[in-house]
């Protein structure tokens, strides 16, 4: 049976590129044209619940903030609502902003996450300052979630390198009131009903740049997953290294024996090959990959072990990846993607046994993520 | 009435190139733009009321910065150009 093709998303530093595939092979590529001219943008997500129906968070430097949706793949776009931060006077504590201001303004959209499928019109966006969206309606509006924007530790958060930024939201699929966020840098945290109270989940993670070895928040996490085949496994690239919780993050292993360097940015964990994940370790100090060429380590839970995906000299150079610049696509044997600084978009069909790039230069790259049907 | 040249850019918003408004001050004159282009709402101003740090408003030519930023008073034929700075890169 002919399946659909599969589709690349990018959130560059000046606009969107949707990558679509040639010839069913994972192998031929067409690039579609620049939406979004100018803007950076952080985030470009399909809905699986809607086929077609593309969501992009776009951050204008001249007119700020936007959510945009695309009912075509991404052909065209329309504006949605973009979330405001609730005024001061009916908000419980202090954003950071200076007393005399009304409100604090909404500085960046970060990463919007659709909702579970039984909850089909449902999204949630993080966003710089550190805040949670809901939507009920696809978008038309959004409703601040009071539970973690208001959490008792948000005196103890502080900005990254790249803002006061909610990054990662996570969804249990078996369980749509079980959710996971990360921030930076306060850390992950977990709710069990709905959004209403959060608990912190950073138990033996390091933080390197603060006093305490392991506080209960002050973690900058940079980007975690799930695992496509246990409910408590997850995958984690923290600003302190990377790791490995088991137990629905009450706890984490660090995981860096056989690296060089565990510090990074990125992480996937591909749906058909449960089990795996893949990261792109970077020096801690330079933030580039090491050794003069760009490498993917798999990391495998059966094994406890890592392995490099590539030849020393596949891609020669020094590369950067940010948090959302690596993804898997949902087939198997599956497909890995990834997105640089620079604009290379280095992809395998297969799992890592064979590599390319794709034959165009993209501006610099913020996000990755794929669109592909179940199957082979 | 006063009449507002806007950037060309703010097309994409359903903004025209030039329109007339009425309006004492600039703060007034984007109300009225707001309101009869919806979308133009925070693209211009951010949610707090700040006018965006890469938009510039001019009125008979001087930057409103320059003078009483949107309490700048508005004549009975006065000229105002909103555009995007010079920025980006």
């Amino acid at each position: 049976m002919k399946r659909a093709p599969v589709r690349i998303f990018l959130g560059t530093r000046k606009g969107t590129y949707v990558v679509e595939e040639n010839a069913g092979n994972r192998r031929r590529w067409k690039v579609g044209p620049l939406s979004h001219p100018g803007s950076d943008v952080f985030h470009v997500v399909p809905d699986p619940r809607h086929p077609g129906t593309v969501y992009a968070n776009v951050n204008s430097g001249f007119w700020g903030p936007m959510v945009l949706r695309s009912r075509n793949w991404g052909r065209t776009w329309s504006e949605v609502a973009t979330p405001l931060l609730p005024r001061r006077k009916d908000r419980k504590p202090d954003f950071g902003e200076g007393t005399d201001s009304p409100s604090l303004p909404l500085t960046n959209l970060w990463h919007l996450e659709p909702g579970s499928p039984k909850e089909p019109r449902t999204l949630f966006l993080g966003v710089d300052p550190h805040a949670l969206f809901r939507s009920d309606d696809e978008g038309q509006s959004w409703s601040p979630v009071g539970g973690i924007n208001d959490h008792p530790t948000r005196s103890q958060w502080t900005p990254g390198f790249g803002g006061p930024c909610l990054h990662t939201i996570l969804i249990d699929p078996d369980d749509a009131r079980r959710m996971f966020v990360g921030l930076s840098a306060a850390g992950m945290f977990r709710t069990e009903d709905g959004g209403e109270h959060w608990t912190p989940v950073n138990r033996h993670v390091a933080t390197p740049y603060l006093p305490q070895k392991f506080p209960e928040v002050g973690q900058c996490v940079h980007h975690v997953v799930a695992d496509a085949g246990r409910r408590d496994l997850f995958y984690r690239q923290d600003h302190g290294g990377i790791y490995v919780s088991r137990d629905g993050m009450d706890s984490w292993v660090r995981i860096k024996k056989g690296l060089p360097d565990d510090f990074g940015f990125a992480v996937a964990s591909p749906a058909a090959s449960p089990g795996r994940a893949y990261f792109v370790p970077l020096n801690s100090r330079t933030r580039l990959t090491m050794s003069g060429g760009f490498q993917v380590m798999e990391w495998s839970e059966e094994r406890r072990s890592w392995r490099p995906l590539m030849g020393p000299q596949t891609f020669p150079g020094d590369f950067g990846i940010h948090r959302e610049g690596l993804a898997c696509d949902s087939l198997d044997p599956p497909g890995i993607y990834a997105g640089t600084t620079t604009g290379q978009l280095f992809l395998s069909p297969d799992a890592g046994k064979s590599w390319q790039q794709v034959p165009y230069q993209f501006p610099g790259i913020h996000s990755v993520t794929v669109s592909s049907p179940r199957g082979s | 009435m006063a009449l507002v040249r806007l950037d060309a850019w703010l097309g994409e918003f359903g903004a025209p190139r030039e329109t007339e408004a009425q309006a004492s001050d600039v703060e007034g004159l984007l109300m009225d733009l707001e309101s009869r282009y919806p979308r133009l709402r925070y693209r211009l101003r951010d949610e707090a009321g700040a006018v965006r740090r890469f938009v510039r408003i001019f009125v008979d030519g001087r930057d409103i910065l320059q003078s009483e930023g949107l309490r700048t008073p508005l004549g009975a034929h006065a000229v105002v150009d909103i555009l995007h700075s010079i920025a980006g890169g």
